[in-house]
């Protein structure tokens, strides 16, 4: 089997993950929440095979490029959605996730985005590649799932509901933060020292992963020693998901700077 | 002096100086960090002097950026120590005593009658926590003991070992900024250096860049060699991604160069008048060779190019250091007369045809061009590194204990009452109370069982 294939099954899983998951909370089947698990962890399995392949075939890691990064940042949000679902229950968080796990696959699939294997520059060719970019992006992911809990609390009609999404959230920036802080900001370090010798350019995609990083303690610090909770701590995190987010996908496009080739 | 101390305590400082933080931070990542004046004036008009004199054009080492860096150094150590007092206390000393109402109080609770006599009651309460990993204090003696039973102290000290670490990073930083030492050499095959600083020379043996069969750079190696005293002592091949490190100081792969001044050319003169004529020469950039010809003497190269291009002011200029469009600019002489000056071009050879010289018709092609490649190394010695990799390790760790090390708390009181023992518990674990009660129900549910 190709990458091509088993990346067209994963699409097809992820998108009846996402449609289950949806009917399981707009139809109030709470039952199907279950199949939909299921068919993520499937659609996961699948993408696995596919990074696989595709890392065997590049010899090297599977997120080089745009293509390549958008495909492993939906890898991590499905494995995100697992670990938290087994963990702490979030039927109503999972929706969303797969929807976003969907969107980047269907992202990554347009062909705007060079799919051809292409050698590594120089630069990217190191063992950190692996440990700075996967546990980044796995950090973001958790960032993700936090978003969207955030989200859902700010439109929940209910207190129930309501505290369960700022639970979520929580639970996920508790995962997200320890993730992000290790893989962007210290493995990211390392490397940097070992590539450029020196461990902090102040470039952009530098600079925004600490605007990233600062958005994230200061929810932690309002939530933990003040005791903000709910709105203003949903508002946080949503801000901290943006800042995230351009980190990724904005400095690439509209900064420049060292990161310039990925 | 109490009030400085009370202004830094405050959270609401640090809260002030995340936004402050994170806002300044923001702006630098907007407006192009350290470019020239002019590109500035260009892109911002009547308002790039303000932005200079608030010093945004290189805002990240600018005094008041730092000076938040400051504020937010003294904030984390101020909070940190004012609360690590009590915390150290709660967690290390804590005192077993305890009245009802404060057991009362506590938001997970339980009471239970122990089977048998008060003496074994105890020990089993006192076994029951050691074989859940909780470290026991008890006082009191007679008929009443109260005990204080704790797990994972550690766990109470995640922020604070996060705070240390950011500390040492950014005492790192401050280290790196006034001692770190960083050179750019510039390193021609067999050229030896002295580093600055540094009591010992490199030398570069060979430089070579690989490129993938399909194209695009794989590597750029330079094997170079440490020499100290005289005499060789390392060599290694380093790469992007593969320093050398001796004595403190790194040497980094980062950047090569066309040695395009010591260029040597071929040149291939022909005549359109006459097919069988063809005359090559070998000459380097400002060499001017003798050639036996009816219609001139000599030939020379006055300047190569590298990628050329025609200039705003009509002059000649290389876009890049790379051979995208060679030139170079001939000049023909007969005796001590110049009789023509023109360009000739590698990839555009069409260029160089029929120029009238003198009398005569010639065509000048410039054939090939070689230029040895040097390699730029950076030397680079940073003592502040070392702190940052330490808090890098008190920050993760500090993560860890703060996340996924909860400690938790139990106190209890065992009284005997009538020849019974009634026990009073309550449990205290802030961050983890769902497993947390999970916990506490099966040991008070163990300590009901007769056995």
């Amino acid at each position: 089997m190709t990458e091509a294939t088993l990346f067209t099954i994963t699409f097809v899983l992820y998108i009846l993950s996402a449609f289950v998951y949806l009917a399981s909370v707009f139809a109030k089947k709470e039952k199907w929440a279950g199949s939909g698990l299921v068919l993520a962890a499937a659609g996961l399995a699948g993408h696995t095979g596919a990074l696989i392949l595709r890392t065997v075939v590049s010899r090297h890691a599977p997120f080089t490029n745009m293509y390549e990064s958008l495909s492993f940042l939906a890898w991590a949000t499905v494995l995100a959605l697992i670990v938290l679902d087994r963990k702490i229950r979030i039927p109503r968080v999972a929706p969303y996730m797969m929807l976003i796990a969907v969107g980047l696959v269907a992202l990554a699939s347009s062909p705007l985005m060079p799919k051809d294997v292409t050698p590594l520059v120089p630069a990217l060719q190191s063992y950190w590649l692996w440990l700075h970019v996967s546990v980044t992006l796995l950090g973001e992911a958790f960032f993700a799932a936090a978003f969207i809990a955030s989200l859902l609390y700010l439109g929940a009609d209910t207190e129930e509901k309501k505290q369960k999404m700022d639970s979520v959230s929580y639970r996920a920036v508790a995962v997200g933060f320890p993730l992000f802080t290790l893989g962007g900001l210290v493995f990211g370090m390392v490397w940097a020292y070992k590539a450029w010798g020196t461990y902090w350019s102040w470039d952009p995609k530098e600079v925004w992963s600490l605007i990233t990083w600062f958005v994230f303690a200061l929810y932690l610090h309002t939530r933990i020693v003040m005791g903000w909770k709910g709105k203003r701590s949903a508002l946080i995190a949503i801000i901290g998901f943006l800042a995230a987010l351009f980190t990724y996908f904005g400095v690439n496009y509209l900064l420049s700077g060292l990161h310039s080739y990925a | 002096m109490k009030s400085i101390w009370k202004f830094f305590e405050s959270v609401k400082l640090a809260i002030v100086l995340f936004i402050v933080l994170t806002l300044a931070s923001v702006l630098g990542t907007l407006i192009p960090q350290g470019r020239s004046a002019a590109e500035y004036a260009a892109r911002y008009g009547s308002l790039s002097g303000l932005f200079v004199k608030l010093q945004l054009t290189g805002l990240y080492h600018s005094a008041w950026y730092l000076a938040l860096l400051f504020l937010f150094a003294l904030n984390t150590i101020v909070c940190t120590l004012a609360r690590l007092g009590p915390k150290w206390r709660r967690a290390f000393r804590p005192s077993p005593e305890v009245d009802d109402k404060s057991l009362q109080l506590m938001k997970i609770k339980g009471r239970v009658r122990i089977p048998g006599p008060f003496p074994a009651a105890v020990e089993r309460v006192r076994k029951a926590l050691a074989s859940r990993h909780y470290r026991l204090r008890t006082a009191g003696a007679g008929t009443r003991i109260a005990v204080v039973a704790q797990k994972r102290r550690l766990g109470w000290f995640g922020s604070d070992t996060v705070h240390v670490g950011l500390l040492i990073i950014l005492a790192g930083g401050v280290i790196s900024g006034l001692t770190s030492r960083r050179a750019d050499l510039e390193l021609r095959v067999g050229q030896t250096a002295d580093i600055p600083h540094a009591a010992f020379q490199v030398r570069l043996d060979r430089f070579e860049t690989e490129y993938y069969p399909q194209g695009g750079v794989k590597a750029w190696k330079s094997t170079v060699t440490v020499v100290e005293n005289g005499a060789p002592v390392l060599t290694q091949v380093v790469e992007v991604n593969r320093p050398l490190t001796y004595k403190r100081f790194s040497f980094y792969q980062t950047s090569y160069g066309w040695d395009w001044e010591n260029s040597r050319l071929e040149i291939d003169i022909k005549k359109p008048a006459d097919p069988a004529y063809l005359k090559t020469l070998s000459l380097k950039v400002g060499e001017r060779l003798a050639v036996e010809d009816a219609d001139f003497t000599h030939l020379a190269v006055r300047e190569f190019v590298p990628d050329f291009v025609i200039g705003e002011g009509n002059e000649v200029q290389t876009r890049s250091m790379e051979p995208n469009n060679p030139a170079a600019q001939v000049e023909v002489w007969k005796g001590e007369e110049r009789i023509y000056t023109g360009w000739s071009f590698a990839k555009f050879p069409d260029f160089g045809e029929g120029h009238k010289v003198g009398q005569a018709s010639l065509t000048f092609i410039l054939k090939n061009f070689e230029a040895s490649q040097y390699s730029v190394l950076e030397a680079a010695k940073d003592p502040g590194a070392t702190f940052i990799w330490l808090g890098c390790l008190f920050v993760t760790a500090g993560f860890f204990l703060a996340f996924y090390w909860p400690p938790r708390e139990i106190r209890l009181v065992l009284e005997e009452v009538q020849g019974k023992t009634e026990a009073v518990l309550g449990g205290f674990a802030p961050k983890s109370r769902e497993a947390f009660q999970t916990e506490f129900d099966i040991l008070v549910e163990s300590l009901r069982r007769t056995t």
